[in-house]
């Protein structure tokens, strides 16, 4: 696919032109040749979109060679070409660590936390239910000692029945 | 002198106290555990343990941090040296001459120049830092808004030109670093910008939530998208270093020249341990006199980047301590633990708080000579340590950063944020943009803007007056000469290319 080097670029340079756009009424502000909250952005952004069109440039003229600029004096990184990608395994990866953040607040720190580390345990590769539950229980709970008990840090309690439920689990493990 | 001298006793009395000391060890060996497991950086490690610097005083916060830094830019020779695996990429250069080494049966030697160089490196930019920070701070007393907006720049330009990838690709990422550091509500006006009335973005992008996700995140994602496993490392059967006390002698050339790079490239805003290792092994081969040896196991090129890497420690805390401007992200972080603590880093620090000041200083000069007999125990036990399965690393790190992100405000957006910085450094890392440019675009962008407008607002709108003050244009000038000097050699490289086609 030798279009897909273009792609981030594209969207660099569409980004830029729609935040620009968004930047116009910044400097309402500030009166005369002052110079207003508008300026440094629209500065980043006009660099970003001539970065973007000087990449587009290089893409379109040697699609399948491109040129470092750099030291001359140091060797290329040895062949760590990046690895294939495995697209259901992203798309998996990224899914259980957004639906983290999402269950956190709703089933509490501890309950979202050892759900997350089995599923993402299980995800990594890790077959074993008995291990997967062990490294889940050992390491929610060294985390709550670490981080409620000693450094104090009013973690998500969760909402409806479980704020209960992680209230008791505190008490429980003597941490509240 | 005899006043430093006094100040430094001093810190170091106070260094040795048991919880300082304590902090130092602790900081070294997880900073050389991070830094030596591929996937967590010294950055990382940094900011995992800021959550637990809250509840400390700002010393033992600062020498823990500093444990880290110093311990972390070391730890990822040993596994770059072992299995050829580079913790950081600071460490890459090490990598190429040490693991050749290693190959030819001398893999202890290069461990042992590695731990040695890298103590002797940081020892002596720390010394460089405590005799000669005070008269770099008095210094910077002079410096106006035009002097630091130009300091700003030269970082910013160090940055983007020495890039991992190529200019075009690392000025797209400074820039985007640049764009979102003006997210938020701004400092002079009042006015929000491109909060798009999200109430978390117009409080600003917190830029420790940027960096967990860039570094830690994606390269979670990096390693978990591949769909077949990374090579099995080599295995050795001895990873016991051999110190060569009297076998730095022959090496002390490339090892003074490699420390003076550190020094003065980790002095600079926005350039660092990668940058100065590379640097410094890319000098150490031109004036090396046998230049063909170097990527055979050339101990030269391993003493020269392993020294400056440390080196540069002491270069990036001047800037701190005495400007109040990160050298690198790593100490962008720290910054954020004096901020955290009330204190605010720049020229008046070592003139009100020179017993901490000292004391971190001195902390740095203890932890450089720890680091000797840590590197050695870490080298004989990583072996045992690599062995912590990939998925159990990876799944923690994912962990750590929740709680890293939501410890900054006790607020989920921060750990959105993170997360969507992952995902975003995933693919950067994919697309060949480097991570680099952007995170000191975030962090230097609203310096830079800061120091612009104010010296606007004061010069009533003169442009003139950042080349009429001679710090100023002088440096500028330099940072136009580093960003035109890749310029100018890649077109040597493609005229001769041409000529030769």
């Amino acid at each position: 696919m030798r279009w897909l080097p273009a792609v981030a670029p594209l969207l660099g340079l569409a980004g830029a032109a729609v935040l620009y756009w968004q930047a116009r009424g910044l400097d309402q502000v500030v009166s005369g040749a002052q110079l207003g909250p508008g300026f440094w952005p629209r500065l980043a952004l006009i660099g970003l979109a001539l970065a973007c069109v000087a990449k587009l440039g290089s893409v379109a003229a040697s699609p399948d060679a491109p040129v470092r600029a750099g030291s001359p004096h140091v060797p290329p990184i040895e062949a760590e070409a990046p690895l294939a990608i495995s697209g259901a395994r992203l798309t998996a990866a990224i899914a259980a660590i957004l639906l983290y953040v999402l269950a956190a607040p709703a089933l509490g720190f501890p309950l979202a936390t050892a759900a997350f580390i089995a599923a993402f345990l299980w995800l990594c590769g890790m077959r074993s239910v008995r291990a997967i539950s062990a490294i889940a229980l050992v390491g929610t709970v060294s985390l709550l000692y670490l981080f409620v008990k000693l450094v104090y840090l009013p973690l998500p309690k969760g909402d409806g029945p479980f704020e209960p439920l992680t209230l008791a689990l505190y008490r429980f493990l003597r941490i509240f | 002198m005899s006043e430093i001298l006094g100040h430094l006793a001093g810190g170091l009395v106070n260094a040795v106290q048991p919880l300082n000391f304590v902090m130092i060890v602790a900081g070294l060996t997880i900073g050389i555990v991070a830094g030596a497991l591929p996937g967590i950086t010294m950055l990382n490690a940094i900011v995992l343990v800021l959550p637990f610097t809250y509840l400390m005083g700002i010393v033992p916060a600062l020498l823990l941090m500093i444990g880290v830094y110093c311990g972390g830019v070391f730890g990822g020779s040993i596994t770059g040296i072992l299995f050829n695996i580079p913790g950081d990429p600071m460490n890459v250069p090490t990598t190429w001459e040490g693991y050749r080494l290693n190959r030819k049966g001398q893999g202890r030697y290069a461990l042992g120049l590695a731990i040695m160089s890298s103590a002797f490196g940081g020892l002596v930019s720390a010394l460089f830092l405590a005799f000669l920070a005070p008269p770099f701070a008095r210094f910077a007393l002079s410096f106006s808004t035009v002097e630091f907006f130009s300091i700003v720049i030269f970082g910013l330009a160090s940055v983007s030109v020495l890039g991992q990838s190529s200019m075009v690709a690392a000025l797209i990422s400074l820039f985007a670093g640049m764009f979102l550091g003006t997210v938020g509500t701004e400092a002079q006006y009042g006015v929000e910008r491109f909060a798009f009335n999200v109430p978390f973005l117009k409080t600003g992008i917190d830029f420790v939530t940027v960096l967990i996700g860039l570094f830690a995140i994606g390269e979670v994602l990096d390693q978990l998208a591949a769909s077949s496993p990374a090579p099995a490392p080599v295995s050795k059967s001895s990873a016991l270093p051999r110190l060569p006390l009297l076998g730095l002698w022959p090496l002390r050339w490339p090892l003074l020249r490699g420390t003076a790079v550190g020094i003065a490239v980790g002095g600079l805003a926005g350039a660092g341990a990668t940058v100065s290792s590379f640097v410094s092994y890319g000098l150490e081969k031109q004036m090396s006199k046998q230049p063909e040896l170097f990527g055979t196991g050339h101990a030269g090129g391993l003493v020269a980047s392993e020294s400056s890497v440390n080196g540069s420690t002491g270069g990036a805390m001047i800037h701190l301590l005495t400007l109040g401007i990160p050298g690198s992200a790593a100490t962008a972080v720290m910054m954020g633990a004096f901020l955290i603590h009330g204190i605010q880093p720049g020229p008046l620090l070592f003139t009100k708080q020179p017993v901490e000041v000292y004391t971190i200083i001195s902390g740095m000069i203890l932890a450089n000579l720890l680091m000797i007999a840590l590197g050695f125990v870490a080298a004989l036990s990583f072996a045992a340590l690599m062995k912590v399965p990939a998925p159990i690393l990876n799944t923690f790190i994912v962990v750590f950063c929740f709680l890293g992100a939501y410890a900054l405000r006790n607020d989920l957006a921060d750990v959105w944020l993170t997360m969507l910085f992952g995902v975003l450094g995933f693919f950067m890392r994919r697309y060949d943009l480097p991570i680099p440019p952007l995170v000191m675009g975030i962090i230097l962008g609203p310096m830079a803007e800061q120091y612009f407008l104010t010296s606007m607002v004061a010069n009533q709108n003169d442009l003139t007056v950042f080349v009429t003050r001679p710090v100023s244009a002088v440096v500028l000038l330099l940072s136009a000469v580093m960003v035109l000097w890749p310029v100018v050699t890649t077109w040597r490289v493609r005229r001769g290319a041409a000529r030769v086609a």
